[in-house]
């Protein structure tokens, strides 16, 4: 294996990469939805229903925030399983707890947007006459569209990151696969550059798909 | 007749206006002066239903809405017959200046013709940015696009707060030119403005508004041989600014 680069090891270990990016992309075909339907709707109530909704979602994402991912993923597998005297596919625990992190980041982002939403362009919507539906289809639904959907992308993008953390619970996700190849040939700086690689033919996009919706769509809200 | 009687109104326990009277006749244009802080554009939301008073009653022609409500929402608002330009123009910024003037006119008829909405954009000089969206022109460019979205809905009342501060010496009289043909055309127009020389050409009412109270009201002559020592200092600030 002397003086072999990233891209042949990406080539030799193909198959376990893929199967591992598989495992990696599978768990994020249910973190995002589920984040972003669940988050849309816990975030709309938490702006609607201030007290009742908003207060324990803020104060649940509050406290979620300071516990690190991995610690969190690890109470979910190990040791509420065991209290519950139940095993579960680590698969599914990942989902769960990465689904339930990216729920109340979405929350937080479209409970802002909403609260911070400037009342100024629904008065002005009112004073000339618009009615209650076009009010909501033409003037609120697309300015609050354009300022959470980039923030709601780049959070995916975390999530795709954070799905890293699942290899500590056995899942064989991308980097669990990688300390596979890792522990058969020796040789972390190459391996995990093939994982950065991967990353990021699957980060910049999105990242880019960001960044272009900011710049093509949000625009300063402040009259300046 | 658009009227406010005995308005008052308070933020906690900041009293912004106490006991205001005003008039806005179809056909005249009433023009609102006073330092900043006097509670002008206080009375303007309240006169609007923006932002009802605590008491006092506005009458809208023929209807009349006393307060305090006993429901909190306004019901039967009067949008757009009474229209308002805000200070902060608040055009929508995800729309052109084209699509912020359309999107309403659309809504309400009868609104405007579109050759009518044309020709007032042309009036304006709005035609070159027409297309471009509100972070992308001036403030006095998003002053007049404003401007011609009220007119555009025909209001019988039209109040308007402060919005010639940004142009121009050429536009402002564009605009001036325009509210007295609106005058004409028996549309009920509230002017807040420090434009002194437009009041006493053009106001049919005049009201000096200090600390939320009316310190001087009545025709224009009010503002040549003022009575109120007040006014008479306000005014020779004002002119000795410009």
């Amino acid at each position: 294996m002397q003086g072999v680069n990233s891209f042949e090891i990406l080539y030799r270990y193909r198959d376990q990469f893929l199967g591992g990016l598989k495992t990696t992309l599978l768990l994020c075909a249910i973190i995002w939805p589920a984040g972003i339907l669940v988050g849309g709707v816990l975030g709309v109530a938490g702006a609607r229903w201030k007290n009742l909704v908003g207060r324990p979602s803020r104060t649940l994402s509050f406290v979620l925030s300071g516990i690190p991912i991995l610690v969190f993923l690890f109470w979910l597998h190990y040791p509420l399983q065991y209290a519950l005297n139940i095993v579960i596919n680590p698969f599914y625990t990942a989902a769960a707890a990465l689904a339930i992190v990216n729920t109340l980041l979405v929350a937080d982002l479209i409970r802002g947007v909403l609260n911070d939403f400037p009342t100024q362009y629904l008065e002005a919507a009112k004073v000339c006459g618009l009615s209650s539906r076009t009010t909501i289809l033409r003037i609120q639904l697309p300015i609050i569209f354009r300022q959470v959907i980039p923030p709601i992308l780049n959070t995916q993008v975390a999530m795709l990151q954070a799905t890293l953390f699942a290899s500590l619970i056995s899942v064989d996700e991308i980097f669990r696969i990688a300390q596979r190849i890792n522990s058969e040939i020796y040789r972390p700086v190459e391996i995990y550059t093939s994982l950065a690689i991967l990353f990021l033919i699957v980060c910049l996009p999105l990242h880019g798909l960001a960044e272009w919706l900011r710049l093509r769509f949000t625009r300063n809200l402040s009259e300046r | 007749m658009l009227s406010g009687k005995g308005i008052s109104k308070a933020f906690g326990k900041t009293s912004v206006l106490r006991d205001v009277d005003v008039e806005v006749h179809p056909g005249e244009i009433t023009v609102v002066i006073g330092p900043s802080g006097s509670g002008k554009s206080t009375m303007l939301r309240a006169l609007s239903l923006l932002g009802p008073p605590d008491t006092g009653s506005i009458t809208i022609d023929d209807r009349v809405f006393e307060f305090p409500l006993h429901n909190p929402v306004v019901r039967n608002a009067p949008w757009p017959e009474v229209t308002v330009v805000f200070q902060q123009l608040f055009l929508w910024p995800h729309l052109t200046l084209r699509q912020n003037i359309d999107l309403p006119a659309a809504e309400n008829r009868p609104a405007r013709s579109c050759a009518d909405i044309q020709e007032l954009v042309e009036e304006f000089e709005l035609e070159p940015f027409i297309g471009r969206y509100p972070n992308e022109v001036s403030l006095g460019q998003r002053q007049r696009a404003a401007l011609v979205r009220a007119i555009a809905l025909k209001p019988r009342y039209l109040l308007l707060d402060e919005i010639t501060s940004a142009l121009d010496i050429e536009h402002v009289s564009k605009v001036l030119n325009r509210l007295e043909k609106l005058q004409k055309e028996n549309t009920g127009i509230l002017v807040i403005t420090h434009l002194i020389g437009f009041a006493r050409r053009s106001a049919d009412r005049v009201l000096f508004l200090e600390n939320g109270q009316v310190l001087a009201s009545g025709d224009p002559s009010l503002l040549v041989s003022p009575d109120n020592e007040r006014l008479r200092k306000f005014l020779s600030l004002v002119e000795n600014a410009v």
